[in-house]
């Protein structure tokens, strides 16, 4: 049986960075850049086939791109890009999020994208149609861009039912299928908005989602006005943010076995960078009901940003928590989050960080 | 038809996997869509999927950027040469 391996992938403002380990995640060997000088905003191992990974390239000259690779991330081919049917008055702008569809679909692969966006692959990543029941939903005029551009960031794949979808768009908040994709409901119910905007479910300014790998219907936000968890079949988001020094943030993980535990890096409001006392990960055991600060081994007093996609575990156990930071720093923890050290530094600005198991 | 030479610059030369193409074109949208042809893996990196050139792109006709003549309707004549640009846009953060 081969010994299991374990890669962080790096999206920069400047290219791809590959760090890849033993198990052991003690020492750390670096590929890469690939894609310098494009910005990567995210990158994404597939579990399912064990080899492929795919790569979000937004390139300032050429326009976007999504990049796959069949050999863990060595050498990679040109997809081709989702688009938007003629006659749409969308233009397909930047990728944002790629995500690997359910177990069961071996062959579909998920891009969010901006302007805000959903499109589907059924041959692993190298043709894209749009899911139009998303794209066009009549809530669509109420939607407005987010400090990021209006995009569609996040993708949450039920854990047992392909089917069951939930996903995260800038600024209008979650929206949720239980049909493959053919409709799409608001999934906003029990979450505030910056806005006075009453009772209206409209305008929610989601950051980044996540849905548990093996549990279904365990689904966790950070928002913009706080940190959110949601169960089995429940309608509604419970704020979980109390214990957090800040409402605010912009990273998520989920722990990959045990579905009560993930984590979130606050950040100050009006300054985006970490809070006094400085850059540390919080921790929760029970779905939100309480937090504890991680921070051994992290710089003490520095106040870092970490981006909405830069925060990611593998799996294996005990779990590796991993994060980047907007000056180019990449921190691992190989105990859940006990203690941190220091992968890299000196990289470009940090804007995703995943991983691979294999 | 003019045979005309079209010189890519930067990221696009490593997109056709060359720097410079000679193709048979009247205007310069014409030359542009001969070296496509040639060249599919261009169609993305030029033009968005409703067919509009790409931002960050400057297409010059000689000396001239084709915004200042005829744009794509740019005649060319034989011997002339467009050159494909990313576009001098930094400064961007």
């Amino acid at each position: 049986m081969t010994k299991p391996r374990v890669a962080i992938l790096v999206g920069t403002k400047k290219g791809l960075h590959v760090f890849r380990s033993s198990a052991s995640r003690s020492r750390w060997a670096h590929e890469g850049p690939y894609f310098a000088p494009q910005p990567v905003y995210h990158a994404s191992f597939d579990p399912r086939d064990g080899e492929s990974v795919y790569a979000a390239v937004n390139a300032t000259f050429g326009g976007p791109r999504i990049e796959v690779s069949r050999d863990l991330g060595r050498t990679w081919t040109t997809a081709a890009n989702p688009a938007f049917p003629a006659g749409s008055d969308l233009t397909f702008k930047r990728t944002w999020h790629l995500e690997p569809g359910h177990a069961s679909q071996p062959n579909v692969l998920w891009a969010g994208v901006e302007p805000a966006a959903l499109f589907r692959s059924d041959d692993r990543g190298i043709s894209w149609q749009p899911v139009r029941a998303i794209n066009e939903h009549a809530e669509r005029p109420h939607w407005s861009p987010g400090g990021g551009g209006l995009c569609l960031h996040s993708v949450g794949i039920d854990a047992a039912d392909p089917g069951w979808m939930t996903v995260g768009i800038s600024a209008a908040g979650v929206y949720e299928t239980r049909d493959g994709g053919k409709s799409w409901t608001n999934g906003n119910a029990g979450t505030r908005s910056p806005l006075p905007r009453g009772e209206s479910l409209l305008g929610r300014c989601v950051h980044h989602l996540v849905a548990h790998p093996t549990r279904s219907g365990v689904r966790f936000q950070q928002n913009h006005t706080g940190v959110y968890w949601r169960d089995g079949t429940a309608t509604r988001w419970t704020d979980r943010s109390a214990g957090l020094p800040s409402d605010y943030g912009f990273a998520a993980a989920i722990h990959p076995h045990d579905d009560a535990t993930a984590y979130v890096v606050p950040l100050h409001d009006r300054l985006r960078q970490a809070p006094p006392p400085g850059i540390a990960v919080y921790r929760t055991r029970d779905r939100g009901a309480s937090w504890k600060r991680l921070a051994s081994g992290l710089p003490r007093g520095a106040q870092l940003e970490v981006m909405r996609e830069s925060m990611a575990a593998d799996r294996l156990d005990p779990a590796g928590i991993y994060f980047g930071t907007t000056n180019g720093e990449v921190w691992a923890s190989a105990d859940e989050g006990r203690s941190f050290s220091q992968v890299a530094a000196y990289l470009p600005a940090v804007l995703s960080v995943s991983t691979i198991t294999s | 038809m003019p045979a005309v030479t079209i010189r890519l610059h930067g990221a696009f030369a490593e997109f056709a996997g060359g720097r410079r193409a000679s193709v048979e074109a009247e205007t310069v949208g014409g030359a542009l869509a001969a070296l496509v042809e040639r060249y599919p893996a261009l169609r993305e990196r030029l033009r968005d999927e409703h067919g509009a050139l790409r931002e960050h792109v400057a297409v010059f006709a000689n000396e001239d950027e084709m915004g200042t003549r005829e744009g794509e309707r740019t005649p060319l004549r034989e011997g002339d040469v467009v050159h494909i640009i990313p576009a001098l846009s930094g400064g961007r953060i």
